[in-house]
Parts: C-alpha cells; sequence; structure tokens
C-alpha cells in the first residue's frame, strides 16, 4: 500500500487555538453521554419504580396518622421506644401493611401476642400510612391493589409447588390446612381463615411478631404466589370426608370418634336392653 | 349338675304325646328355667298384632330402599374431581358423605329393624333360673380338680415321661425360633461395622472423599447466598449430594441472627462454626428425632412439635424446655470462592436422640 503523503505542516499551524477547544468540548461532551448510556445499560432497572413514585401529599397524610396513633411506642422519629415498641425504620410498607391491616396495629394491649382485630384504617389511610413508613428507610413492600386493598396473587397452575413450599416452610406451625397452631409462652401461630393474598404475601416478607422472614432471595415472589394460592386453595376446597372437624387431624378425628361414636353405641345398647 | 330342679326325665311315650310348647317348656325346665309367662306378645290378627307387624316390616323396607341407594350413588353420582376453582366442586365433595350416608342407614335400619322384632313379635316371656350364691358346691369342686389331675396322672405326665416332656419342650422352642427369626431377623445387624465412618458417626454432610466440602442448598437444589436471607430469617438446607434431601440425619436449619442479639456459645470451638450472624443447627430433635421446625424469631425459641422440647438459638440451642437433655448439634459453615454456603466438616457430635454407644461424644 502507497504510504500517504502527510499534509503541509502548514496547516495544522494554521489552525487556531479556539479550534482546538472546542474540538476537545465536543469530544468530552461525546465520551461523556457515551458513558452515560453504557452506564444504563449496565445498571439493573429498579423493581417496581412505579411503586417507588413519592407522593408527597400522601406521606404527609400517613405522617398525620403516625402522629395521632403511633408516636407512643414508636417514636416521634420512628426509632422505636424501649419496652413499648420496636422501631419501624426499614421494615418497610409491607410490614406496616400486614399489621394496620389486619387491625394488629394500633395495639389494644401489651400481651403475648396482638389478636387480629377490625383494622382502625381505611385502604387509603393505610395506604398513606405505608407511604410515609416507606419514604422513611424504604424496606420491603408488599403488591397491593389500585385502591389499596388485597391484590389478587394468585397462579392456579403453581398450586401444587406452592403446596409443597407451604410445608416445608410454614406448616410446621400454621398447621397443614392453615388452621394455625400454638407456640410457647402464649403466644400462637394464627390461624389463616380471614387472611387475604396481600397479607399473606406481607407476613412472608415483613416476618410479624415471631415469624421468620422470608425475603425474596429466600422465597422468590413466584414462590411466594404460589405459597398464597395454596392457602387461599386449602381454604375454598370442600372437604372431601364431609365435616372437617376444624382440620387439626387425627386428634379431633380420634376424640370424636371416641366421645361421639362410643356414646352412640352404649345409647343404643342401653335401648336395646330396656324392657319392652 | 345341680340338684335345683326336680324335673324327671319323661318316657318316650310321654315326649310323643307332647305339644311343640310343651317341650319347649320342657326344655327349659330341664335347664333348671321356670317360665312364668310365655306365649304371643299380642292375639294373633288383632289390630295391634297388625301394627306391630307393620313397624318393624317398615324398617326392613327402608334397610332394602337405602341398600339400593347405596349402590344408585355408588354407580351414578358424578363423583369425578373438581378443582376449588369450580363452581360445582360440591358436587365431587358429596360422593364421599352420601356414600357413607346411605350404607351407614342401611346398616342401622336393619338393626333396628331386628331390634324391633325381638321386642314386638318375638313371643312374650318371664323366665326364672334359681342360681346358686358364692362359690360352687364343695362336691363340685373337688371332683372337677381330681378329675384333671387324674387324667394327668393317668397319662404319667406328672411324675413320669421326662423325655416326652423334654422333647415338648423343645418342640415349643423350636417353633417359636421359626416364628420369630423372619421378624427379628431384621434387627440383627452391627452398626458399628465400618468403625469410625459408621452410619451413625456420619451424616451426608461429610466432606467427600476428594475433600470437596459440600454445599447448603434449597430443596430444589438451589445453592444459597448469605444475601439471600433476610436477618430474622430461617431455612431449612439440604447437602448438596444426591438423595441429601431425603436422608433422615440430614436436615439443617440456617438461621440469620439480628447482629445486635446477644448469642452465647458452648465453646470457642462452636464459636468458629458460625459464619458472621449464620448459624446451622441439625433439625433432628435431640429426643427422639422430631424436626424441630416452630422457630420464634423474636425470642429465639425452637419449638419440637412432638414434645414440646424448646432450644434457645441465642444460646448454642441449648434445650430450655421439654424432654430433650442435649443441645442440637451445629453444623461449621462458611461460604466458598463463590461466595454460596458450605459445611467446613461433618457435624462434630451424633445427631438425633442419644443411644448407647454415643456416651462421651457429647461435650455437655
Amino acid at each position: 500500500m502507497k504510504r500517504l503523503t502527510l499534509p503541509p505542516r502548514v496547516r495544522v499551524r494554521a489552525r487556531s487555538k479556539g479550534q482546538r477547544r472546542l474540538r476537545g468540548l465536543l469530544t468530552l461532551m461525546i465520551a461523556l453521554v457515551g458513558f452515560g448510556f453504557l452506564f444504563t445499560l449496565v445498571t439493573p432497572a429498579p423493581h417496581q419504580a412505579e411503586a417507588g413514585a413519592v407522593d408527597e401529599t400522601q406521606i404527609a397524610a400517613g405522617a398525620a396518622i403516625y402522629v395521632n396513633s403511633c408516636i407512643t411506642c414508636h417514636g416521634s422519629n420512628l426509632q422505636g421506644v424501649t419496652d413499648r415498641g420496636p422501631s419501624l425504620i426499614g421494615v418497610g410498607q409491607a410490614a406496616n401493611y400486614f399489621q394496620v391491616a389486619t387491625g394488629r396495629m394500633p395495639l389494644a394491649d401489651q400481651g403475648a401476642q396482638a389478636p387480629r382485630k377490625e383494622p382502625l384504617y381505611s385502604a387509603s389511610e393505610i395506604a398513606a400510612l405505608g407511604a410515609y413508613i416507606q419514604a422513611n428507610g424504604g424496606g420491603p413492600q408488599v403488591p397491593l391493589a389500585a385502591d389499596g386493598t388485597s391484590a389478587t396473587l394468585r397462579d392456579n397452575a403453581a398450586v401444587a409447588k406452592g403446596a409443597e413450599l407451604y410445608r416445608l416452610n410454614c406448616a410446621s406451625c400454621h398447621n397443614f390446612t392453615g388452621k394455625g397452631g400454638a407456640l410457647s409462652q402464649g403466644k400462637y401461630a394464627p390461624a389463616l381463615d380471614q387472611a387475604t393474598d396481600s397479607e399473606i404475601y406481607a407476613a412472608m416478607l415483613s416476618g410479624p411478631e415471631n415469624m421468620p422472614k422470608f425475603s425474596d432471595g429466600q422465597l422468590t415472589p413466584d414462590e411466594k404466589v404460589a405459597i398464597v394460592t395454596y392457602v387461599q386453595s386449602a381454604k375454598a376446597s370442600l372437604d372431601p370426608g364431609g365435616y372437617g372437624l376444624g382440620g387439626f387431624g387425627p386428634v379431633s378425628e380420634g376424640f370424636f370418634a371416641f366421645i361421639v361414636g362410643m356414646g352412640l353405641i352404649v345409647g343404643v345398647m342401653l335401648w336395646m336392653g330396656a324392657r319392652a | 349338675m345341680s340338684g335345683e330342679t326336680s324335673t324327671t326325665t319323661p318316657t318316650a311315650e310321654e315326649l310323643a304325646g307332647m305339644s311343640r310348647e310343651e317341650l319347649a317348656r320342657l326344655g327349659a325346665k330341664l335347664d333348671g328355667i321356670d317360665l312364668v309367662e310365655y306365649g304371643p306378645r299380642y292375639v294373633p290378627g288383632s289390630p295391634a298384632d297388625k301394627n306391630a307387624e307393620r313397624s318393624v316390616a317398615k324398617w326392613f323396607v327402608l334397610t332394602g330402599l337405602f341398600g339400593v341407594l347405596t349402590a344408585v350413588a355408588f354407580i351414578w353420582w358424578p363423583q369425578q374431581y373438581q378443582s376449588w376453582t369450580s363452581d360445582t366442586q360440591w358436587v365431587y365433595a358429596l360422593y364421599n358423605p352420601i356414600l357413607g350416608v346411605t350404607l351407614g342407614l342401611t346398616i342401622l335400619f336393619l338393626g333396628l329393624g331386628v331390634v324391633t322384632m325381638a321386642r314386638k313379635i318375638m313371643p312374650h316371656e318371664v323366665a326364672v333360673q334359681t342360681r346358686h350364691d358364692g362359690l360352687s358346691q364343695e362336691v363340685d369342686r373337688r371332683t372337677l380338680a381330681a378329675e384333671l389331675m387324674d387324667v394327668g396322672d393317668k397319662t404319667g405326665l406328672i411324675k413320669r415321661r421326662g423325655m416326652l416332656k423334654g422333647s415338648l419342650l423343645l418342640a415349643g422352642g423350636g417353633l417359636t425360633v421359626a416364628a420369630a427369626v423372619p421378624v427379628l431377623g431384621g434387627f440383627v445387624k452391627n452398626p458399628w461395622a465400618d468403625g469410625a465412618k459408621s452410619e451413625l458417626w456420619v451424616t451426608p454432610w461429610a466432606p467427600a472423599a476428594n475433600g470437596a466440602k459440600i454445599r447448603l442448598v434449597q430443596i430444589d437444589g438451589t445453592p444459597i447466598r448469605p444475601t439471600d436471607m433476610a436477618a430474622g430469617a430461617m431455612i431449612t438446607v439440604f447437602p448438596a449430594v444426591p438423595g441429601g434431601a431425603k436422608a433422615s440425619d440430614a436436615a439443617v436449619m440456617l438461621f440469620r441472627l439480628r447482629s445486635n442479639e446477644v448469642v452465647k456459645y458452648r465453646d470457642a470451638t462452636h464459636e468458629s462454626f458460625r459464619f458472621g450472624d449464620y448459624y446451622a443447627y441439625s433439625k433432628i430433635c435431640t429426643h427422639v428425632g422430631c424436626p424441630v421446625s416452630l422457630y420464634e424469631q423474636q425470642t429465639g425459641r425452637i419449638l419440637c412439635p412432638c414434645h414440646q422440647s424448646q432450644f434457645d438459638v441465642n444460646d448454642g440451642a441449648r434445650p430450655v424446655f421439654g424432654p430433650a437433655a442435649r443441645p442440637l448439634p451445629q453444623l461449621p459453615i462458611t461460604v466458598d470462592d463463590e461466595g454460596y454456603f458450605i459445611a467446613t466438616s461433618d457435624f462434630t457430635e451424633p445427631v438425633g436422640p442419644g443411644f448407647w454407644e454415643n456416651k462421651g461424644k457429647y461435650e455437655s
């Protein structure tokens, strides 16, 4: 290949200082914009970007509710109060939704366990409180319907997988059909009769009271939905044996067989032996 | 046997001349029973008699009806499974109860019919039988005992016939052994044949022959990174070896405690078994081997559902309540080059309930 002849030196010299500066500036800008695009490719998209949208009025409404009802035990800056209530920094909207939507919070009295009761706040008030908690420290979030009520989190095709995961992770405390069970010293794993999809999902995410936390790394959102599907299917399934006797298994069944069955047999015996 | 009846046996001519009722009364009398009242319950053909017959027949008709209903339901009821999403799952769910109710009523009505017949149709009778008080009479007891002993004496089994008795004993022993061997044979096995590698001393967590450490995986085989767990989480893990999730001594609970929790250790060795706030304990109760998995993440208690033993995860999984006497064995863990949890070695003590040879293997 023939060597290219160099351009005359005169032309190079002819370029002004201003031209060189402009060229350098342009190169820098192109490089910066390029890096910016490259960076957006490398950075993962944030999860639930929509849910994270900040609504200042909603947060202010949540803060107002917080100041009225929660501040006594959870502190003026959500930092918690010794012997009254834990810090709420980082617990996320999921913990708030579970505790307030199931009526456990505000707490009626200090005891071994906060029982489920009628919720004090409406769905929109709970959503506002959740936004306030979320705005102060972040944390796990539970999917909800647009109006703040429970979303439908079902995958009917995954019900068998959900049942397997339920038996491994949940059944030891909540019973294999979600009827609940006793723990130590007055605490208990509640029955799941009234629990909605979002409440079950939020309980797994936030680990209320003595329940362990099941983060998305441990049970993926799909697996959580499968578990919710199983719990709701177990509640909706009619018992093919007739009456389920509470679903507690052999204890109540044996008790029923012994008391009712034996009683019936003894009664019939007495009737047969009675004089005509 | 007892001399309480004075009835004499009638002659053949007398027997031939007796009516059926007289024979029935005589039979009872020969057994020492006096029929004070005996006869049909109602006048045959009277309205009361017909009523009684109808009331018995009613039960038998119902028996037949429900028997047929059982068969009809069994064959034609749409019993195919319908899932919980179907509006007509009650049709499927009713199949078993319907079979139970119809068959149960069939049997109940048959029983009611039989009992009603006994009470309304069978002859009305009041029978009186005299019985002696207390023991049998002296003469009866003496003669019976003598009869039995005399047979033994005359057979020679009481004082003689040592060979016969010995052979009988052998026969019985042989039969017992033959019956017991198939049942007990399965238990005859030396559990310590492999020495220190015997089954009770090792679990699937022991590093492979080439020294490769075993990963902690979820039941579906997913390996676990420390970031997968939130503080206050518990996850049941299994060794990443074939059949690891099914091995009875391999199930392990992996805990992530909160970093501000106060944790006590059994000793310096056990302190090194943890990885940061992560602790792995055997899921098999040291009492009788139930899976302990009721974890209270705030009190740090691990409850066993079988006999209410409680272990404190903040105190080396020491038993704090219930019948379990030993702490849950701790699995030494760390993370490998890729950041997944691995077991640095097998358990340092046997998993599950105690056994005789286990003496001294536990340090506390």
